[in-house]
């Protein structure tokens, strides 16, 4: 039994005891590859190594030293890994070949279990990270950075996966690609603090990849922002969405998603900051949208629950395409809401509809957003508060909150900062500088004659802003 | 003409309407910013507060001060001066006067609490209005005898350009929405100055939204050079013309 | 040579002749006293020779010079208006400066003699908006008088001021004749009007119906003073005219 139990033990310290294979500048890479045995480790010394294709066909862990450079000279895939339990780390990674054929990578790997990809960088490449039926795999602390000069049909997906499950993809950063991070049949895998940035098309894009979960990641400045279809119990939670503008740009685009939860995201300065397209059951809970020409576009088809979410400075805040009546609004905070509060208990006694019938007139004749923020508009938008006439009657906040939920105003402080691509500060609309309470309580130590005659003076214009500030 | 500017400037300095709209100005503008602690939203309701009453308030009291006046500018027609000169010199004196205002008033605060691209296009937008609007009172007041009639002329001007236009417009915009109209809107839009000053701060506030749907017919009109000088040609014939109907009209002036 | 010669001077407002058919002429030091029932239209026939209302027929010269387009020939007017408005927030000091700097000093120097006798110098440092109609009326005797005007013309001067300015000015009209001014001055005080006229100009229906010395309409009536001589030479026109027919 015990001659059983050695006879077990022995490869498994043969493994921990695996050789390490130094390569130095001048030295092959592939030779050296090709000499490992099973779970041997390359360890690839600063240096460029242009070699074209360079295939990892057996278990090994391949680590560079001083940012390695390994150029695939543009003749196909880079790095090929064909095998299990194989971990990269520290190396550079370019010169894909561009190919209306081929799906072309800076690492790709194919239907292995237990990848891991670590801290390496892909600079220029054509797709950058490609997964394919694998099971198991960490990519995290990767910066994929496209060309930001190369026209939309040479460029591919940053971080690229198909088929797989069981994955970890963490900490990356991917800029200047078709699509930032690409999942299609991805199932129960986490994507977690993540920045997608500065991406042609979508900054995350995915597709029938169930019970997936998105947290703390970041999404700014992509064409298309953010789009998820076709798929059931994701869960998006504490993520960005920020600056994407365009045509046909989102925050976040769901279509035809079940059973998704989307909690405590931020949106900000979008064309749209979420649009629910055909979603059954989705929770929207605690999220903030500020300064997007539409917080939320919710379609007719969809049945959504919103609660606790906060929506200030957006153009629209909601806006919808029929009669809807299967979501629900209850509990969230809106700028435009002029209700009062006489119970003190912190919700509006009065309901608040959000729809605009200038929504709805833009809806129908984009070109009337000539007319926005006019006088004439805020006047209607008022009155068909007051009476509505036009605006379906069952879609209205039924206790809206007096106050937005400070979790809320902290979530777009840290919005403030937000870097541009050059880490520069956005100023412009959407980033809300002060928390409420802050401001309100600096007024008050400074002179209570003062706060009344202030009060007397709002008084005194308060038809004007009444009149003027609703639209 | 510089002469008679400069004393009336110095008169309209101390005059205590024209310091009344400066502090009116200066408590909307303060008052907002305190009140409200999202600067940009403070922001979005100052421009619609500013589009709206700059014009409004320029045009009344350009119109009353006219009356007001009208015994020195008597004095000043006995004078060896062009009438032209002098109807000149007073649009130039309380257009300066009121832009001093509206510099202080809005000025100082947008740009101690909002400096940045919006607050100077809202600065360039209330500029022209005002610029606008007290050749056009000035117009309306050489134009009538009676003081009232002209007042309210003014306000009939103001609600045409801040109501009744955009209302014509989106009624346009109704009737011919199966035809090709969408070219025609903006251009149409941007006659009225009021609209123009609107567009202009609205482009920067809310791009977000335009750029998704009109962005393209925005950017095809006020990207373009030839739009931007539409609108300027625009904005300055609605400068120009009300003002050389005052000079016209002071010139036939019977006093 | 006349200072001032109106040819055919007419005004209409509307379909309503206010003047018409005004022909006569001033020589220079004359005082003429423009007289008339209200609404004859002497207020339209001073404003037409100051440039103020531009005559639909007719034409004035002033010095042979044709009042019209050139606003040059006022240099050579004063005109104190029956009530004057001045900006209010400028202090007196500033007005007068003010008008310095748009006429230009005739050749003698301005002449500030009327500061000191209507005792303006001592409201220099006021704002204009202070001041009361009487003060404004003297502010605005001083600014008549003071670039020495060839021509000078004064509607209802004395209406608003106190019996001392009211002399003190009359004084200075007297003055001002002496040094060669044609002076023009409305007024309903025919004690004035005897007192100072040279001539007597009436209006009526906006027609000049004369324009003699006062002597000649006392003289001609038998009357002792101008008040009472004015009605009966009236009657007497009157009957002339009818006669004429």
């Amino acid at each position: 039994m015990r001659t059983l139990l050695l006879l077990l033990v022995t490869p498994l310290v043969l493994t921990v005891e695996a050789a390490t294979h130094v390569v130095r500048n001048g030295a092959s890479l592939a030779a050296a590859i090709a000499r490992c045995a099973e779970n041997d480790t390359v360890l690839l010394k600063s240096g460029t190594y242009a070699e074209g294709t360079i295939t990892i066909a057996r278990p090994m862990v391949l680590r560079g030293e001083g940012w390695p450079v390994i150029d695939g000279g543009g003749r196909g895939e880079v790095i090929l890994v064909k095998a299990s339990n194989v971990t990269i780390s520290g190396v550079e990674v370019r010169g894909t070949r561009v190919s209306d054929m081929n799906d072309n990578a800076a690492i790709k790997c194919s239907d292995g279990t237990n990848i891991t990809l670590r801290n390496n960088r892909v600079i220029g490449c054509f797709f950058g990270i490609y997964l394919s039926g694998v099971e198991h795999a960490l990519v995290s602390h990767n910066r994929v950075i496209g060309d930001a000069a190369v026209q939309e049909n040479r460029r591919a997906n940053g971080i690229h996966l198909w088929k797989c499950s069981d994955i970890r993809i963490e900490h990356n950063t991917v800029m200047h690609h078709r699509d930032g991070i690409y999942l299609e049949f991805v199932t129960d895998s986490q994507v977690a603090n993540d920045s997608s940035a500065f991406n042609l098309r979508y900054g995350l894009h995915f597709m029938f990849s169930h019970r997936d979960s998105y947290t703390h990641n970041v999404f700014h400045d992509n064409g298309a922002g953010v789009a998820v279809m076709f798929t059931r119990e994701v869960t998006m939670t504490d993520n960005r969405f920020l600056h994407n503008k365009g045509t046909s740009a989102y925050g976040l685009l769901l279509k035809e998603i079940n059973d998704a939860v989307i909690e405590r995201n931020t949106f900000v300065d979008n064309t749209v900051g979420l649009l629910v397209d055909g979603c059954n059951r989705a929770l929207v809970k605690d999220n903030t949208y500020t300064g997007n020409g539409w917080g939320v576009k919710l379609y007719a088809n969809s049945s959504a629950t919103f609660k606790g979410n906060t929506f200030g400075g957006n153009t629209f805040d909601l806006a919808t395409n029929g009669d809807l009546l299967l979501s629900t609004l209850n509990g969230n905070s809106w700028d435009r809401y002029r209700g009062y509060d006489l119970d003190h208990d912190g919700l509006g006694d009065v309901p608040h509809r959000p729809l605009s019938v200038f929504g709805l007139v833009t809806e129908r004749m984009p070109y009337a957003m000539v007319l926005s923020r006019s006088l004439m508009v805020n006047l209607l938008d008022q009155a068909e508060r007051v009476v509505p006439t036009m605006t379906p009657a069952g879609l209205e906040d039924t206790a809206p909150l007096m106050r937005p939920p400070e979790k809320a105003n902290l979530t777009v402080m840290r919005v403030l900062g937000c870097e541009g691509e050059n880490g520069q500060a956005r100023t412009e609309a959407g980033a809300v500088r002060r928390p409420c309470y802050a401001s309100t309580s600096t007024v008050f130590t400074v002179h209570t004659r003062t706060l009344f005659r202030l009060y007397l003076f709002v008084n005194c214009i308060a038809f004007f802003t009444c009149a003027l500030s609703n639209g | 003409m510089w002469k008679v500017c400069r004393y009336t400037l110095l008169d309209l300095l101390r005059n205590r309407s024209a310091v009344g709209y400066t502090v009116l100005l200066l408590l909307i503008t303060t008052g907002l910013f305190m009140l409200e602690a999202d600067n940009t939203k403070a922001l979005i309701t100052l421009s619609q507060v500013v589009l709206a009453i700059t014009p409004l308030l320029t045009l009344v009291f350009t119109i009353i001060w006219f009356y007001g006046q009208y015994e020195f500018t008597v004095l000043l027609a006995v004078q060896p001066l062009r009438r032209s000169a002098i109807t000149q010199a007073q649009y130039v004196a309380v257009t300066g006067a009121l832009l001093l205002a509206f510099w202080l008033g809005v000025g100082l605060p947008l740009l101690a609490w909002a400096p940045g691209a919006t607050s100077l296009t809202l600065l360039a937008a209330g500029s022209l209005l005002t610029t606008i609007c007290c050749a056009l009172g000035l117009w309306i007041a050489v134009c009538q005898r009676d003081r009232a009639k002209a007042v309210g002329i003014g306000l009939a001007v103001w609600v045409l350009l801040v109501l009744v236009w955009d209302a014509l417009l989106l009624w346009l915009m109704y009737s011919f929405s199966d035809r090709p109209i969408e070219p025609l809107i903006v251009p149409l839009a941007a006659l009225n100055p009021i609209d123009l000053a609107r567009m202009m701060v609205m482009f920067r506030i809310d791009l977000a939204a335009l750029l998704g749907y009109t962005g393209a017919v925005y950017q095809d009109f006020f990207g373009s050079p030839g739009g931007t000088l539409a609108a300027l040609s625009a904005l300055l014939a609605w400068t120009l013309l009300p003002l050389w109907r005052a000079v016209r009209g002071f010139q036939r002036k019977d006093l | 040579m006349d200072r001032i010669v109106f040819s055919g001077l007419g005004k209409r407002y509307g379909r309503q002749w206010v003047l018409r058919g005004v022909s006569t002429a001033f020589a220079a030091g004359e005082v003429v006293m423009v007289a008339g029932p209200n609404g004859s239209g002497k207020t339209t026939w001073i404003k037409c020779l100051l440039g103020l209302v531009h005559a639909t027929e007719g034409t004035i010269a002033v010095n042979g010079r044709c009042v019209g387009r050139d606003p040059m020939y006022r240099a050579g007017i004063g005109y104190m208006p029956q009530y004057a408005e001045f900006p209010r927030e400028l202090t007196v000091d500033q007005l007068l400066r003010m008008m310095n700097d748009i006429r230009e000093a005739p050749a003698g120097g301005t002449d500030d003699r009327l500061i000191g006798e209507l005792g303006v110098d001592a409201l220099a440092h006021k704002r204009i908006g202070a001041l009361s109609g009487g003060m404004r009326q003297k502010v605005s005797a001083v600014l008549a008088f003071r670039y020495r005007p060839e021509v000078l013309v004064l509607d209802e001067p004395t209406a608003g001021l106190d019996p001392v300015s009211a002399t003190t000015l009359l004084a200075a009209v007297q003055r001002a004749a002496r040094a060669g001014s044609t002076v023009l001055i409305t007024s309903h005080i025919m004690e004035e009007v005897q007192r100072l006229g040279d001539r007597l100009a009436y209006l009526q229906d906006g027609r000049l119906r004369f324009a003699l010395p006062p002597d000649t309409i006392i003289g001609a009536t038998g009357e002792p003073a101008l008040a009472l001589a004015l009605p009966t030479f009236l009657a007497q026109q009157a009957e002339q005219h009818v006669e004429g027919l």
